[in-house]
């Protein structure tokens, strides 16, 4: 799994130019995915954030503005090794914006 | 792979429309508010079409821009702001209709009317046009007009406090005021063409922007009955006829090419047509404007298969008739220039001494070279080097002062 981490785009200013280009990163990446024959699939996460602690269940909300690292987005790509998801990870658009990226093995059980 | 290809500043253009759209139903006073929502929902566009773009990216965007409008009467109202009451009865567009392709058009027009409303500080329109008709950021509109971000900041900020101020309709003016207004209209979009064409210093990406963009207001301007007027059609051909010509300007260094040395077979000929085209509807009058007169000089040049074949006699005529409409000093020197290809020494001579340099400002530069040239032609080799030294003394743009060097290494 690799799992996006960085500002939330709402809070830098892009410009519509910047956002149709930024979209056009993602696109290429998706892309050269495909034509590597790597499945992938993941979800986008919208910004603001409801976290819940303690036995007491506290509820927070937390707006974007107040954290400069928030989980963006994930996707579960096939990759035989870590070293390949690294490869994979190398395209991720967003470094520039201050993004980064955390890769995760999912556990398989086999039973 | 084609068909997650947008159109090429589908979401710039898209942000002017919805802009122009919210602005229509929300009015003026909730500009900001607007501009923000409709931020959210390109920021939405991005997320969302990530991994699939939708088969319509554009009827996306207009649908995301409705929900957006129902999004709005409630946060505006939540917030007890000022908002319109949305009319009914016969009289009353539906709300629907505003997002018909025309009635979009019409509220463009009518953002760009806003822009160059003539409370504005001329200073400010230019930089609340690119933003609220064309979807420039205010970083995109710092390095388009070479200005620092927080200058386009406090400019914007006074715009809209202006427009809040003198709580301005939202409209095409009509009758009487539209003449004026329409002027105003066109100096705003010839100066961001010039920005785009005339400045060196920028990028060539950035300058064809500029140009484009200016392009495509005046095109809009040509789709409405009020504001489809000769002189509109002549701004047109005038943008046309540059444009075509902004590729061969500039070498793979960013050198600068003067018309001499262009190379003619890069010149865009669909946008020449195009300009030819415009032309003759601009001249179905017997009024003609300013633009007239410079979309003739740039056509004549276009025209001459080589420099050598320039009719510098026509030229010569058009830039005294445009000297008659609007005089200016930088008409002399463009006169002493064609003066100098015509050989008519004496004249380039009456015409310099016509034109105090100081009135040409950071220009001043191209009096004195023209002084050189004018001495390297009657080969006077020692005066056309202490002219060209003057003109290196006072140019201040890398890429001009290269030229400039260069021409002084030809003596």
């Amino acid at each position: 799994m690799l799992i996006f981490i960085g500002p939330d785009y709402g809070d830098l200013g892009l410009s519509p130019e910047e956002i149709q280009q930024r979209m056009g990163k993602w696109f290429a990446w998706s892309e050269k995915m495909n034509a590597a024959g790597i499945t992938h699939k993941g979800e986008a996460l919208l910004a603001p954030v409801r976290r819940i602690t303690g036995t007491e269940r506290t509820i927070t909300d937390i707006a974007s503005s107040e954290v400069k690292e928030l989980v963006g987005g994930y996707y579960i790509v096939a990759a035989k090794d870590l070293a390949a998801a690294t490869e994979i990870a190398d395209d991720f658009p967003d470094y520039d914006l201050g993004g980064s990226v955390e890769i995760r093995e999912v556990m398989v059980f086999d039973n | 792979m084609r068909e997650q290809q947008l159109i090429d500043h589908l979401f710039r253009h898209q942000h002017g429309k919805m802009v122009s759209i919210l602005t229509r139903i929300f009015g003026l006073s909730n500009l900001e508010t607007i501009e923000d929502a409709v931020q959210d929902t390109f920021i939405q566009a991005m997320v969302a079409w990530r991994n699939k773009m939708p088969e319509n990216p554009e009827a996306w965007l207009t649908k995301a821009a409705k929900n957006r409008t129902i999004d709005l009467f409630r946060k505006l109202s939540a917030e007890q702001k000022r908002i319109p009451k949305i009319e009914s009865g016969p009289a009353a567009i539906a709300l629907n209709d505003l997002f018909l392709d025309n009635e979009i058009a019409d509220s463009q027009l009518r953002m760009i009317f806003t822009a160059c409303h003539p409370i504005l500080n001329p200073k400010d329109q230019l930089s609340f046009a690119l933003k609220t008709v064309s979807g420039f950021s205010s970083k995109e509109i710092a390095s388009a007009l070479l200005l620092k971000e927080e200058t386009v900041k406090k400019r914007l900020m006074r715009a809209r406090k202006a427009i809040a101020a003198k709580d301005i309709a939202f409209q095409i003016p009509q009758g009487p005021d539209l003449p004026e207004r329409l002027n105003r209209v066109l100096e705003v979009l010839y100066l961001i063409f010039n920005e785009g064409f005339h400045s060196n210093k920028k990028e060539l990406l950035i300058r064809k922007d500029l140009c484009g963009e200016a392009l495509r207001l005046c095109k809009m301007l040509l789709k409405n009955t009020f504001t489809r007027q000769p002189k509109t059609y002549a701004l047109f051909a005038l943008m046309c006829f540059h444009s075509a010509r902004l590729d061969s300007k500039i070498s793979a260094e960013n050198e600068l090419i003067d018309l001499k040395n262009q190379d003619r077979s890069k010149w865009y000929f669909p946008l020449i047509k195009l300009g030819d085209s415009a032309m003759v509807k601009a001249t179905e009058t017997n009024e003609f404007s300013s633009y007239h007169y410079e979309a003739a000089i740039a056509s004549e040049h276009l025209t001459a298969k080589d420099f050598a074949a320039t009719d510098w006699d026509k030229i010569l005529e058009w830039y005294k008739r445009l000297h008659e409409l609007q005089p200016s000093p930088f008409n002399f020197l463009n006169q002493a220039i064609v003066q100098l290809q015509r050989k008519d020494y004496t004249a380039v001579l009456a015409l310099l001494k016509q034109i105090d340099p100081k009135d040409l400002e950071q220009r001043a530069y191209l009096y004195y070279g023209t002084y050189a040239e004018f001495h390297l032609a009657k080969k006077h080799k020692k005066q056309a080097l202490e002219y060209m030294e003057a003109a290196l003394k006072l140019v201040k743009n890398e890429s001009e002062r290269q030229f400039l060097l260069k021409k002084k290494g030809q003596i």
